[in-house]
């Protein structure tokens, strides 16, 4: 099973980069860990002959180097998903596109490179209201690709919310889009 | 902070998002039924403290599953209700239910006297008798074929393949639509595979585990799961369906709800579109469709399929065939969920559900629907009046069979 693009993640900037992508005569699958709420945007999509999956969950990557070859996928046992080129648009803490404990956040799925403050006290502000330190944490990119122990990844890209900083969600999902095409 | 869960289910990760909530079909239109976050995490807080918290509106569950395709943390929303269904529930109509779980009884009854059976099925008197017995009367009933699948199948046929696989044909191949089975057959022989029959196959136990019949669904998945494994070490490759309820009862719930170990063999049980696609994937199989094959066709991917996350497996092998023009449509539940919507008290609610669908298939405009299931078959059918073909039927009529027989020599 081999797609010109895979997407992880089924929420706006998933569904954005799709789009775009397939527009652009990309063949693309988005595998979506529960069901999108972007009923237009995810039907648009469908309309344009992308594959939307649900039911199975993204488990990690195969590697070859600094290449993603395949994910692993529960449920599609044997045959995975293939494809030249990723999107990591898994979200933040909510969706678990992060993941929190005690003393660290990572990204679960590949080990990418996380921006976060080591202090635990500092990732909250004690006034409600304000803008939260925690908000700006997120994965590490350098030209729209992702960092794994400071190396750029060859074909994996991350869009939406799980980027760290100040963050567009359609603007950086197009952006990987142009970097891919 | 809590790394592990102390009970089944998930149940300790909700965070009370309620997004199951916003795509449950049922809570769309009924609004006496709370919804999977309160039926499901929420009730059984309470549950475990006082079995008297049972809410008695959690029959309205059709178990469609799409609360667990839609939680974010990997709550197993639909397990957690059904196994209160199964352990507080009391069983209401339970002669109905009983009578209509037992689909191995209804069917080798039906089938043996087919042709009286499918013909008293339309008569009024009939349908008023069965109505006041709880099987509403609007529903048309399925008709049954006057020759067992099982009766049907040589096993002979079959001597002279040197792979095979083992077909689990459930109870609608069986009682209702032989064809397909025979469909499947000529299309897993063309591409050199040999199929056998488990030894001992009963009813998947799906209906009996939506009617709260708990007991009996574990008689039957005991019986499968011994007869799936004896099959794998008989040397079949694989056990391949052609129903996604069945396969994802078999998979998921024998586990899940009735505590039956299937660790050995679930991996082996799967759709056969899900099969096939592995095979051309790794170029095993290849398929050579009709050039002059032409349709325009909808799929509908029913919520058991998309539990198990297989629809990719169908769609790419139906655009496969050069003359297919396919619309995908948008996922909906079709509002029959198996046995659910023949009950009187749930036909209404059914046929609400089943709106959106029908409207988006009329939309597309399409000669023919194909779906992975059978009672989302009857389903659409009689709610539109679109032919529903299984994906089978659908690319053994589009099959060039000589050329893929000499292919896949």
């Amino acid at each position: 099973m081999k797609y010109d693009v895979v997407i992880i993640g089924g929420g706006l900037a998933g569904v954005t980069a799709g789009i775009r992508l397939q527009k652009a005569g990309r063949n693309c699958c988005i595998i979506s860990g529960g069901l999108s709420l972007n009923d237009v945007p995810r039907q648009e999509f469908i309309a344009l002959g992308g594959a939307f999956l649900t039911g199975g969950r993204v488990l990690g990557g195969v590697w070859n180097g600094d290449e993603l070859e395949s994910l692993v996928v529960s449920n599609l046992e044997g045959t995975g998903l293939r494809a030249d080129n990723y999107i990591l648009a898994t979200g933040k803490f909510f969706s678990k596109g992060l993941v929190a404990t005690m003393d660290n956040i990572y990204e679960p799925l590949f080990g990418c490179d996380v921006e976060f403050e080591p202090d635990r006290s500092k990732w909250y502000d004690p006034d409600f209201f304000a803008p939260q330190p925690f908000e700006r944490f997120g994965v590490k990119t350098q030209d729209g690709r992702v960092l794994r122990d400071g190396v750029p990844m060859k074909n994996l890209y991350a869009a939406g919310e799980i980027l760290a900083g100040d963050i567009d969600i359609v603007n950086s999902a197009l952006d990987v889009c142009n970097r891919i095409i | 902070m809590q790394q592990d869960n102390l009970s089944k289910n998930n149940f300790e990760q909700c965070l009370k998002c309620d997004l199951c909530t916003t795509v449950c079909p049922m809570k769309a239109v009924n609004p006496d039924y709370p919804g999977p976050k309160q039926a499901g995490p929420d009730g059984e807080r309470y549950r475990i403290r006082d079995p008297r918290f049972y809410d008695l509106t959690l029959r309205f569950c059709l178990n469609c599953k799409r609360c667990e395709v839609a939680c974010p943390s990997g709550v197993e929303v639909g397990d957690i209700i059904q196994t209160a269904r199964i352990r507080y529930g009391k069983p209401a109509h339970a002669l109905r239910n009983s009578f209509i779980a037992n689909t191995d009884f209804v069917g080798s009854m039906a089938s043996s006297c087919a042709d009286t059976v499918n013909k008293l099925a339309g008569k009024s008197s009939v349908r008023s008798i069965l109505n006041a017995f709880g099987i509403d009367k609007r529903r048309p009933l399925p008709e049954y074929a006057s020759e067992r699948f099982s009766k049907i199948f040589k096993p002979e046929s079959q001597d002279g393949f040197a792979r095979f696989l083992t077909f689990y044909h459930g109870c609608y191949v069986e009682y209702n639509h032989p064809s397909l089975g025979i469909d499947l057959i000529e299309l897993l022989n063309v591409c050199g595979y040999g199929v056998r029959l488990l030894e001992n196959e009963k009813c998947c136990g799906a209906t009996f585990i939506n009617n709260g019949l708990s007991a009996r669904a574990k008689v039957n998945a005991r019986a499968n799961a011994a007869s799936i494994r004896k099959a794998l070490e008989a040397g079949s490759e694989d056990v391949v369906t052609t129903s996604a309820t069945c396969t994802l009862t078999i998979r998921n719930d024998y586990e899940h709800l009735l505590g039956i170990e299937t660790g050995d063999i679930r991996q082996h049980v799967m759709l056969a579109t899900k099969w096939l696609f592995g095979k051309i994937d790794s170029g095993e199989i290849r398929l050579a469709f009709k050039e002059d094959w032409k349709g325009h066709y909808a799929y509908h991917t029913s919520c058991h399929m998309q539990m198990l996350g297989w629809q990719i497996y169908s769609i790419d092998l139906l655009k496969m065939i050069p003359g297919m023009r396919l619309d995908v449509l948008d996922q909906e539940c079709c509002g029959i969920a198996g046995t659910f919507g023949y009950k009187k008290e749930n036909y209404e609610y059914s046929q609400k559900i089943g709106e959106k669908l029908f409207g988006n298939i009329a939309r597309t405009g399409a000669e023919v629907v194909v779906a992975d299931c059978e009672t989302c078959k009857w389903q659409i059918e009689s709610g539109t009046g679109v032919k529903v073909l299984n994906t089978i039927e659908v690319l053994l009529d589009a099959l060039d069979i000589q050329k893929t027989r000499e292919l896949n020599r």
